[in-house]
C-alpha cells in the first residue's frame, strides 16, 4: 500500500467553480475510503469579495455542519492535518475553474501542423486563442512585435519543428517574441511555453529566460505526425495556476492549505477519466462530460491516452450567452418540448448570463436551461469528434464507441427529474453502439482526479462504492433506413432464466424494463445491415448489461439526430421522447 | 445567505479608479478637483515599433553593422535620419522611415518606437483626486447618486439627464425622440425596436439609459456611437422604481455615464454617477449583505423582475418550486401586491 495512503485518511477536496464552491469530505469507513458529505457556497472570486477563500470557508462551514466534524477554526484556518480527537482532515486538495479564460497567442511554423498542435494544447485549459503567428501569415517581424504588444496575451505557446528539424525559421519568430516581451512592462510580460524543436531549447533559454516567464516542455511533435501533448499539458496547467494566482485573490492561501495540490478542474477531470480507462477496461474508451456554469469540459481516454477539450464560455450560467453566440437560437430551440416565443428564450439566456446564480421559476424556463445544456454538449461533442476519431485511426463523424460515459455538472445532478440528465446526455452526446450512461451524482469526479495522484486508492475505492448513478445501458444502432423499418431485434435474458424479445424500429426511442442493478444478457441482432458495435454492419452478438434507473434504452433515432425545419414537428418529437422516459420516473 | 448589493443610491460616497494598463504621464495631482472632461493620464495606448535589419540594409554582417550604427538606444529620430552607414562604394545608409525613439540596437538590428497618437484618459466624472497611481492614473472620489447597470455597450459620456416621460414604465418609441433631446442622456423604461436606437443616433442623443431592452437589439446597441446602459436586464419591463425615482429627481442634472462592459471578476459594472456638492457625510456603500427579514430587495430574474420589495420571511429549509427545482425561498412583499415567493438566488439587496 502506498505510504501516503497509510499516513492520510481523511481528505477534503475543494472545487472552486465559476458560480459555486464545493467542498467534499472523504474518510475511511470500515477499512475503505468513502465519500461522506459535500458543502456548497457561492464562489467569491469576483465582486464583492474578490477572494476565493471566503467561499471556501463557507462551504467548509456547511460541510462542518453536515458532518459534525470540526474542519475550520477562526484561529488556525483549515485544520490540516487532523487532530487525535478527529478534527480537521489529513489532506486537502483543490481544483479551480473560476475566472476569465486566459488569453493565448499560438506560434508555430505551419498552420496545418505545428499551429494545430499549439491549438490542441491551448484547448486543454480555460483559454481563448486571441491570435496566431506562423510562417504562413506573411507578417514582418515588426508586425509580429506590434501584434503581441497590442494583444497583451497571458500566454504564448510556441511550437514548431520536429526534433532535428527546422530551426532557423522558428528562431526568427522567437526574436519577435523576445523583443515584444522586452518592450512590455515587467509585470505585464506574458508567460511563454516553448514546446517545439528540442534542439532549440538552449537558444530559447538564453534568449527568453531573462525577459519572460519561460517554461520549456518536450516537443509536442517530436516526429512528423506524432502529437505528444501530455508533457506540455502539465506545464500549461502550472502556467494556468500562476496566472490565476495573480488574477484572483486568495489563490496563494489555497496553494498553501493544499501544499501545492491545486490544479485546474479540467486537468483533474481529464486525469480521473484517464484513471478510469487505465484501471478498468483499457481497451474501451471512457468518456466524461462536465457542464458547468461557464465552461464545458469533454475528456476521453482510450488505453490510457487522454483527449481533453475545454470550452470556455460554453455553459449553462455565465456561459449560456456563449452557447447562443457559438450556435444559434434555432439550434437551441430544436431541443425544446414546449413552445415559447423566440424573444423570451433569447432574453432568458442573456439574463441567465448576467445572473448565473438565479434559478428558473417555472417549467418553461427550466426547459430553456436544459436545451442550452444539450446544445452546449452537442457543440463540444461535434468539436471533439474529429480528434477522437483521429486518435482511433478512423475518420468518422460520429462519437466512437465509448464505455462508460459519465456526465457531471449541477444542471444534471440538480435536475428535478432523473429523465432530464438522461435526456441531456443522450441528445447532446449521441452515443453509438452499446454503452452505459452514468451520472456523477455527487459531483466527485474532479475531486477524485485531484486526489488520484497522491492517493489513488481513495479514487479507486470511492469509485467502486457506487458513486455513479447508472442511468441506463444505451444501445444505439447505426445505419440508414426509412422511419418504421425494423433495424434491431433484442433478446433480453434475465438471470432467473426468463427472457423477452423486442423488435426495434428505426426512428424510435424505447425503454426496456430492467431493474436498477439487475444483470441481464442481451442478444443483439441488427437487421438491414445496421451496426451495434459487434464487429461490423449486420453482425450479431451477445453482451452483458446492467439495468440503470431507466433500465435499458434502445435509441434507434439515427446518428446524428436529424431535425425538421418545422420547429413544431421538432417540439412534438421532443415531447414524445420526454414522455418515453418520464413514464418510468 | 450573502447577497450582492445592487448599487442604486440617491446619495452615497463613490470612489473610482481611472487608470491605463500601460505606463503614461499622469496630469493631475492629489486633492485636485476634476470635471468629467479633464484628462487624468496620457499614454500611447498601443505603442508601435519598427524592427530594422541594419545588416541586411547595409549588406554587411551583423557585427560589422553594429560598428556602423550611428544611433543608440534612447535617441530620438526624425523621418529620414541616418541610423547606420555609410558603407561601401555607393555609401549605402539605413534611414528612419518614420520619426521615433531608438529602443534597442545591436546584433545588426535596430528596434525603435514610432510616434503614435497618445490616448487621453478622461476623469469621466466630477470629483476630487484622492490618490495618484504612479504612471497609470488616479483615484477619484465624489458624493452623489449612483445607478448601477448590468449591461453596457462599452462607451462613456457625460451630459444632462432627461427622462423622456414622467415615469419609466413605457416602451421608448421613435415619436418620443424629438429635437429637444439633442445632446442629452435620455432615460426610458424599455426598448424593443431597432429603429428607436437608430433614430436616437440621428437626433443625436448623447447617451441612453434603459431599464431593460430586448436582447435582439444587443448587436445593434454595440454598434451605436452613443453609450447605452441597461439597468435591470433583457426583457420588456419598466425600469425598477428605485432607479426611476433617482433619474426623475435628478432631471436636467449632469450624469457621468460609463456604459462599460460588465466584468464581475474585476468588479466593473456599467454605471451612472450624478455628483452632488454636499457637506453631508456618506459612507462607501457595502458590496454584500446577508439576506434577512426586513431587507429591501430587487428581484433580478423571472416574471416579477425587476420589482422591489421587502423580505417578510425566509422560509426554513429547502423548498421545491413548481418546476421541481429545490432551493431556499423568501416571501417578499411587493408594493401594492400581496407577497410573492422568490428563491434567495434571484434576489439582490438594494439600499434605501
Amino acid at each position: 500500500m502506498d505510504k501516503t495512503t497509510i499516513a492520510s485518511k481523511s481528505v477534503i477536496t475543494v472545487d472552486i467553480g465559476s458560480t459555486v464552491t464545493r467542498s467534499l469530505f472523504f474518510d475511511v469507513v470500515n477499512g475503505k475510503y468513502r465519500f461522506i458529505a459535500v458543502g456548497t457556497a457561492p464562489t467569491t472570486a469576483g465582486v464583492p469579495h474578490f477572494d476565493v477563500t471566503e467561499g471556501i470557508w463557507r462551504s467548509l462551514e456547511e460541510l462542518q455542519f453536515i458532518t459534525g466534524r470540526h474542519l475550520v477554526s477562526e484561529k488556525d484556518g483549515v485544520i490540516i492535518p487532523s487532530t487525535p480527537d478527529n478534527q480537521g482532515a489529513d489532506i486537502m486538495v483543490a481544483t479551480m475553474s473560476v475566472g476569465k479564460p486566459i488569453s493565448v497567442v499560438t506560434v508555430g511554423l505551419l498552420d496545418t501542423v505545428s499551429l494545430q498542435n499549439a491549438r490542441h494544447l491551448a484547448q486543454t485549459t480555460y483559454a481563448n486563442i486571441i491570435a496566431e503567428i506562423s510562417l504562413n501569415d506573411r507578417r514582418t517581424s515588426s508586425d509580429r512585435i506590434n501584434l503581441l504588444i497590442r494583444k497583451r496575451p497571458d500566454l504564448i505557446i510556441i511550437t514548431g519543428g520536429t526534433n532535428n528539424g527546422a530551426s532557423h525559421s522558428l528562431l526568427s519568430i522567437l526574436e519577435s517574441i523576445g523583443l515584444s516581451s522586452y518592450m512590455m512592462a515587467e509585470n505585464q510580460r506574458p508567460h511563454i511555453l516553448f514546446t517545439g524543436n528540442e534542439q532549440l531549447q538552449d537558444e530559447v533559454k538564453s534568449g527568453l529566460e531573462k525577459i519572460s516567464k519561460l517554461r520549456i516542455a518536450p516537443n509536442i511533435q517530436p516526429v512528423l505526425g506524432i502529437e505528444n501533448i501530455h508533457p506540455a499539458q502539465k506545464e500549461i496547467n502550472e502556467v494556468f495556476k500562476e496566472i490565476r494566482a495573480k488574477q484572483i485573490g486568495g489563490i496563494s492561501e489555497v496553494i498553501s492549505w493544499t501544499e501545492g495540490s491545486f490544479t485546474s478542474t479540467a486537468s483533474s477531470f481529464g486525469r480521473v477519466i484517464r484513471f478510469l480507462s487505465e484501471k478498468y477496461e483499457p481497451e474501451k474508451g471512457v468518456l466524461g462530460i462536465d457542464i458547468g456554469s461557464d465552461a464545458t469540459i469533454l475528456a476521453a481516454s482510450f488505453n490510457g491516452e487522454e483527449t481533453l477539450r475545454v470550452f470556455p464560455n460554453l455553459g449553462v450560467g455565465s456561459g449560456s450567452a456563449g452557447v447562443l453566440e457559438k450556435n444559434s437560437l434555432e439550434l437551441i430551440k430544436r431541443w425544446m418540448p414546449i413552445e415559447l416565443p423566440d424573444q423570451e428564450i433569447q432574453d432568458y439566456i442573456y439574463n441567465k448570463s448576467i445572473y448565473p446564480s438565479s434559478l428558473p421559476l417555472d417549467i418553461e424556463h427550466l426547459e430553456i436551461e436544459l436545451a442550452v445544456a444539450k446544445q452546449a454538449i452537442r457543440y463540444a461533442t461535434e468539436q471533439t469528434i474529429p480528434g477522437l476519431q483521429k486518435q482511433l485511426g478512423a475518420g468518422g463523424t460520429l462519437l466512437p464507441y465509448m464505455e462508460p460515459i459519465i456526465g457531471s455538472g449541477r444542471i444534471l445532478t440538480l435536475a428535478p427529474k432523473r429523465y432530464q440528465p438522461l435526456s441531456v446526455l443522450l441528445d447532446g452526446l449521441q452515443p453509438t453502439g452499446v454503452t452505459t450512461l452514468a451520472l456523477d451524482q455527487n459531483g466527485l469526479l474532479s475531486g477524485l482526479g485531484a486526489v488520484a495522484e497522491s492517493n489513488p486508492l481513495l479514487t479507486v475505492q470511492v469509485i467502486e462504492s457506487s458513486t455513479f448513478l447508472n442511468l441506463g445501458t444505451i444501445i444505439a444502432p447505426l445505419g440508414v433506413a426509412r422511419p418504421g423499418t425494423m433495424v434491431l431485434r433484442v433478446q433480453i435474458n434475465r438471470e432467473d432464466g426468463r427472457s423477452f424479445t423486442r423488435d426495434i424500429k428505426y426512428g424510435s426511442l424505447s425503454v426496456l424494463p430492467v431493474d436498477l442493478g439487475e444483470k441481464v444478457s442481451l442478444h443483439l441482432r441488427p437487421l438491414n445491415r445496421f451496426d451495434v458495435g459487434m464487429g461490423g454492419p449486420g453482425k450479431s452478438g451477445k453482451v452483458n448489461a446492467v439495468g440503470g434507473v431507466f433500465g435499458i434504452i434502445i435509441d434507434a433515432r439515427g446518428r446524428p439526430l436529424q431535425f425538421s425545419p418545422d420547429q413544431e414537428k421538432n417540439r412534438k418529437r421532443n415531447e414524445a421522447w420526454r414522455k418515453t422516459f418520464s413514464k418510468y420516473e | 445567505m450573502i447577497s450582492k448589493v445592487k448599487h442604486i443610491h440617491a446619495f452615497t460616497s463613490i470612489k473610482r479608479e481611472r487608470a491605463l494598463p500601460v505606463a503614461g504621464h499622469v496630469l493631475v495631482r492629489r486633492m485636485q478637483k476634476v470635471s468629467p472632461s479633464d484628462v487624468i493620464v496620457v499614454a500611447p495606448l498601443v505603442p508601435q515599433f519598427i524592427l530594422l535589419d541594419i545588416a541586411q540594409g547595409l549588406n554587411v554582417k551583423p557585427t560589422r553593422a553594429d560598428e556602423l550604427l550611428q544611433r543608440q538606444a534612447g535617441e530620438d529620430l526624425v523621418q529620414g535620419d541616418v541610423i547606420a552607414g555609410p558603407v561601401g562604394l555607393f555609401q549605402r545608409v539605413v534611414r528612419a522611415p518614420l520619426a521615433g525613439i531608438v529602443k534597442m540596437a545591436g546584433e545588426g538590428k535596430v528596434l525603435y518606437e514610432i510616434s503614435s497618437p497618445e490616448f487621453e484618459l478622461q476623469a469621466s466624472m466630477e470629483g476630487t483626486v484622492t490618490n495618484i497611481i504612479p504612471e497609470r492614473g488616479a483615484i477619484i472620489e465624489t458624493k452623489g447618486a449612483l445607478i448601477q447597470g448590468v449591461w453596457g455597450n462599452g462607451k462613456i459620456t457625460y451630459g444632462v439627464v432627461q427622462p423622456v416621460s414622467n415615469d419609466m414604465l413605457q416602451e421608448l418609441v421613435v415619436e418620443q425622440l424629438n429635437i429637444g433631446f439633442r445632446g442629452a442622456i435620455i432615460t426610458a423604461g424599455f426598448c424593443k425596436r431597432p429603429e428607436v436606437l437608430e433614430a436616437a443616433g440621428i437626433v443625436p442623443i448623447k447617451g441612453l439609459i434603459l431599464g431593460s431592452m430586448s436582447s435582439a437589439l444587443i448587436p445593434l446597441a454595440k454598434k451605436m456611437d452613443y453609450p447605452i446602459m441597461i439597468i435591470d436586464g433583457f426583457r420588456e419591463t419598466p425600469m425598477n422604481r428605485a432607479a426611476e425615482a433617482i433619474l426623475i429627481e435628478n432631471k436636467d442634472k449632469n450624469i457621468a455615464l460609463n456604459a462599460q462592459e460588465l466584468d464581475t471578476f474585476l468588479g466593473n459594472y456599467p454605471e451612472g454617477i450624478i455628483s452632488q456638492s454636499s457637506t453631508t457625510e456618506a459612507d462607501l456603500p457595502s458590496e454584500a449583505e446577508t439576506l434577512k427579514v426586513g431587507k429591501k430587495v430587487i428581484i433580478i430574474n423571472g416574471p416579477k423582475a425587476p420589482q422591489i420589495g421587502q423580505i417578510d420571511k425566509i422560509i426554513a429549509g429547502k423548498q421545491v418550486l413548481s418546476n421541481g427545482v429545490g432551493t431556499r425561498l423568501a416571501e417578499v412583499g411587493l408594493a401594492g401586491e400581496k407577497r410573492v415567493v422568490i428563491p434567495l438566488t434571484n434576489l439582490e439587496i438594494i439600499k434605501d
